[in-house]
C-alpha cells in the first residue's frame, strides 16, 4: 500500500520525510494494513499528539514531537517515529477489522480509555519487534486507573492480549478505573 | 584541579546529550503559541492528555538539574578559600589565582557540603523516580542552564543564583510534581517530592541567610547579588515555563519560597520576570516561525 | 534525697541503694594516663581538621569532573561526611583551650601540603581512577591510622570528649573507605589500569611519608609522638 508524507522537506526540524515513509511502509506490511496512509506533520509545534482519519485512505496528523529524538531537540528518532506510527495504525487496524464498532471516535475517547487501548497496541507492537518501555506504558495506565494491584493486573493483560473487542477492552479499564 | 569549572566540562557518561540555554532558545517550533488554544491550561496537571509523558519528562529535568546542584555545591566547597586557611592562601597565591576569589567563612562551606550530600540524595531519588514512571538515564537532552548559575566567580553572587534562583526553581518544579502525584494518587512521587521539597527550602532558607550575613555591612554587594539574582530568576523562567500564568506548565510555590525567606516583595518581583519571559518568548517564537514561513513561501 | 545519716528503714526486700560501690565498675577498665596533654592534643585537631578540610574540598571539587554517576554521587555524600569531620575538629579546637581555631587549622608541615596539591592535581574526566587512588587509597588510609593512634593513646578519661569524635569519625572513614576500594575495583579492569593506580599510590606515599602522616611525625607514634603522659 501507498504512504505519502507531507511535507517532503522540513523547516523547523531536522527531520528525513523519506525515512518516515520508510517506517510507515514496514509497519504497514507488518499489521496488514490494506489502504494508502497519508502522513502530515505538524513542525510547528514541539508537542507529541497524533490523531488518524480512516476513510479511503488513512490519514495520520502527527505534531514534531511524535516523531522527535528526545536526547536531541528537533532531530528525529526512528524508534520513535515507529512506536508513534505504530499505535495509530494499529487502532486504525482494530476499527477496520471489525469487534470495534462501538467504540467512540478517538475525540470522543475517556483518558482512561486512551491509555486502555495505547497498552493493548503497544504491548503488540513489542511483540512483532518494536523497542518499547513497558514502565513507560504501565504507569501511563496507572496514571489513569489508579496505583493499584488491580490496575497492574488489568494492564497485564492487556499488554499481553491479540485479538480483544472494544467491549472487553472497556471492561477491562472500567474494571480497572472502578477498583 | 582548577578553580572555576567551565560549563561545557561538566562530565557525563555516553547516555548524555547537552544542550544550552541557547539550543534551546533557537528552536523556533513552540507548545505555548498556537492558533486556537487546545487546552485551557498549559499547567502540569493529570488532567492533561499527555500528563504521563510530560511529568517524565520534567522529572527527567529534575535528575539532571540535580547533578548539576550536586556539582555546583561541590565546585562552591572547593573554588572559594575558607576565611583564615593561610596555607590555601600561600598556594593560591603562588598560582596567582587570588586576585577575585573572596574568602568564605567555615560555616558557610560546611552548609555548601551538607548540600552536596543533599543534592547526591537527590539525584538517587529522582534516578529511583525515573524508573518509576519508565524513563532512562540521559532519555531527554540536558540543559545545563543550571549549572552556568554556579559559575559565578564571586561566591556572594553564586550563593544568589544558585540557593535564592536555582533552588527556589526547584521550589517551584517540586510543589507541582508533589501536587501531580497527589492528583494523580501516586504515592511514591507524593512521597518523594514531599522529602525533597523540605531539603529546597532549606536550601533557599541558607541562601537567604548568608546573603544577608556576609552583606550586612556591604548594602552595594548585596543589591549587585540581588540584581544577579534577578536575571538568573529570568533566565530560569525557561522563557515561560514558570509563571503564575496558566500557560506555564509550573506556577510559582509563594507559600514554601516565603518559609524560605522570600520576602513577599521578592515573590512579586519574581512573578513579574517570569510573566515577562513568558511574553518575550511567545514574542519570539511568532517572530522566528514568521520569518521560516517566508522562507518556506519563497 | 539528702543523705541525713539516718537510713531509712527498707523492710528486707529491696536492694540496698546506700551500700557503698567502686566508683569504676569492674567492667570498666578505662585508665586515666594518655600520651598527649592539651597542647599536643589541640595541636594533632588543628592538623586534622585542616586535613579533613582539604578532603572535603577536593570531593566536591571532583564531582563535576568524573563522568561516572555511581562515582559522582559517592564523592558527593563523601564531600559531606568529610566536612561534618571539620566541623567537629572545630568546635573541640576551643575546648582544648584554642579560642582562635583558625590559628591551630594548619597542614602538618610544607609536605602535607605538597602531598594535598599531588593528591587534587588530576581533574580530566578519565583519571576518575587516580582521584579515587589518592583518597581512598591513601588519604583515608592514613586518616583511619592517625585516629586509631589517638583514639588508642589519648587519656581514656580526661579526653572523653575527643574519643567519642574519634569513634564517630572513624565509623565514617572505615564506611567511605569500603566504599570506594570498592568503586575503584569495579573501575579497574585491565592490567594497565592496575599498574595506573599502583603508580599513582606509590607516588603519593612517597610523599606522604615525608609528611609523617596525617599530623606530621608521630602521627602513629614512634619518633616524635610528643606529648606528656
Amino acid at each position: 500500500m501507498t504512504v505519502t508524507v507531507t511535507p517532503q522537506t522540513f523547516q523547523f526540524v531536522h527531520f528525513d520525510a523519506a525515512l518516515i515513509q520508510r517506517v510507515a511502509e514496514s509497519l504497514t506490511a507488518a499489521l496488514g494494513l490494506d489502504r494508502p496512509v497519508a502522513i502530515e506533520v505538524d513542525e510547528t509545534t514541539p508537542l507529541a499528539r497524533i490523531s488518524v482519519e480512516i476513510g479511503d485512505t488513512v490519514t495520520i496528523r502527527a505534531e514534531s514531537g511524535a516523531f522527535e529524538d528526545t536526547r536531541r531537540p528537533r532531530h528525529q528518532s526512528e524508534d520513535a517515529t515507529a512506536a508513534a506510527l505504530g499505535r495509530v495504525l494499529l487502532r486504525s487496524r482494530d476499527r477496520l477489522l471489525g469487534g470495534f464498532g462501538e467504540a467512540p471516535a478517538d475525540d470522543d475517547l475517556s483518558l482512561a480509555q486512551v491509555a486502555a487501548w495505547e497498552t493493548y497496541c503497544v504491548g503488540r507492537l513489542e511483540r512483532i519487534g518494536l523497542p518499547v518501555n513497558r514502565q513507560r506504558w504501565k504507569y501511563n495506565f496507572r496514571n489513569r486507573h489508579g496505583f493499584s494491584d488491580v490496575a497492574d493486573l488489568a494492564f497485564d493483560r492487556l499488554w499481553t492480549s491479540d485479538g480483544l473487542t472494544w467491549g472487553e477492552l472497556d471492561e477491562i479499564s472500567r474494571a480497572a478505573a472502578g477498583s | 584541579m582548577r578553580k572555576f569549572f567551565p560549563v561545557e566540562e561538566l562530565a557525563r557518561d555516553s547516555r548524555f546529550n547537552q544542550v544550552t540555554m541557547k539550543d534551546r532558545m533557537a528552536d523556533p517550533r513552540s507548545a505555548l503559541v498556537k492558533d486556537e488554544p487546545r487546552q485551557k491550561s498549559n499547567r502540569l496537571v493529570p488532567s492533561r492528555p499527555d500528563a504521563s509523558a510530560a511529568a517524565r519528562g520534567l522529572m527527567h529535568g529534575i535528575f539532571v538539574g540535580e547533578i548539576q546542584a550536586l556539582e555546583g555545591a561541590g565546585r562552591t566547597c572547593h573554588d572559594f578559600r575558607t576565611a583564615g586557611d593561610s596555607a590555601r592562601r600561600a598556594q593560591d597565591d603562588a598560582h596567582g589565582e587570588d586576585s577575585f576569589a573572596d574568602a568564605v567563612p567555615f560555616a558557610l562551606k560546611l552548609d555548601m557540603a551538607r548540600q552536596a550530600w543533599d543534592e547526591a540524595r537527590h539525584v538517587e531519588i529522582s534516578v529511583k523516580l525515573s524508573d518509576w514512571m519508565g524513563s532512562e538515564i540521559g532519555e531527554f537532552a540536558e540543559n545545563t542552564v543550571l549549572f552556568q548559575a554556579a559559575c559565578s566567580t564571586d561566591p556572594i553572587l553564586r550563593l544568589a543564583g544558585v540557593n535564592r534562583a536555582l533552588e527556589g526553581l526547584a521550589i517551584d518544579v517540586f510543589t507541582t510534581m508533589k501536587e501531580f502525584g497527589d492528583l494523580a494518587g501516586d504515592p511514591y512521587l507524593e512521597f518523594c517530592e514531599d522529602w525533597m521539597l523540605a531539603d529546597e527550602v532549606t536550601h533557599v532558607k541558607m541562601g537567604s541567610d548568608w546573603l544577608r550575613r556576609v552583606t550586612e555591612h556591604d548594602p552595594d554587594r548585596r543589591k549587585k547579588a540581588l540584581e544577579f539574582q534577578s536575571v538568573v530568576d529570568k533566565l530560569f523562567s525557561y522563557g515561560g515555563t514558570r509563571s503564575d500564568s496558566q500557560e506555564s506548565p509550573i506556577g510559582l510555590a509563594r507559600r514554601f519560597r516565603e518559609l524560605a525567606g522570600f520576602t513577599d516583595d521578592e515573590v512579586e518581583d519574581i512573578a513579574e520576570v517570569s510573566l515577562a519571559a513568558l511574553e518575550e518568548r511567545k514574542a519570539s517564537v511568532a517572530r522566528m516561525q514568521a520569518t521560516a514561513r517566508e522562507f518556506a513561501a519563497s | 534525697m539528702p543523705c541525713t545519716g539516718v537510713r531509712p528503714h527498707l523492710g528486707g526486700i529491696v536492694a540496698d541503694p546506700y551500700k557503698p560501690r567502686a566508683p569504676f565498675a569492674p567492667w570498666d577498665r578505662r585508665e586515666l594516663p594518655g600520651l598527649f596533654d592539651v597542647e599536643e592534643s589541640a595541636r594533632r585537631i588543628g592538623n586534622y581538621k585542616w586535613a579533613e578540610m582539604k578532603l572535603f574540598e577536593a570531593l566536591g571539587g571532583w564531582v563535576a569532573t568524573v563522568p561516572e554517576l555511581d562515582v559522582k554521587m559517592r564523592l558527593g555524600t563523601h564531600c559531606y561526611k568529610h566536612a561534618w569531620h571539620a566541623e567537629l575538629w572545630h568546635k573541640r579546637l576551643p575546648e582544648l583551650r584554642e579560642m582562635n581555631p583558625e590559628r591551630l587549622t594548619q597542614p602538618a608541615n610544607d609536605a602535607m601540603v605538597r602531598f594535598i596539591e599531588a593528591m587534587t592535581e588530576p581533574e580530566a574526566p578519565e583519571q576518575t581512577i587516580e582521584k579515587l587512588v589518592g583518597v581512598y587509597r591513601v588519604f583515608i588510609p592514613h586518616f583511619i591510622a592517625a585516629y586509631t593512634f589517638h583514639k588508642n593513646n589519648t587519656s581514656q578519661i580526661t579526653d572523653a570528649p575527643t574519643i567519642r569524635s574519634l569513634q564517630f569519625i572513624l565509623q565514617d572513614e572505615f564506611d567511605d573507605w569500603r566504599d570506594g576500594e570498592m568503586l575503584i575495583q569495579s573501575l579497574i579492569e585491565t592490567p594497565e589500569e592496575v599498574d595506573r593506580a599502583a603508580a599513582h599510590q606509590t607516588r603519593l606515599e612517597k610523599l606522604m611519608i615525608e609528611a609523617g602522616g596525617i599530623a606530621g611525625p608521630g602521627s602513629i607514634g614512634g619518633a616524635g609522638a610528643g606529648g606528656a603522659s
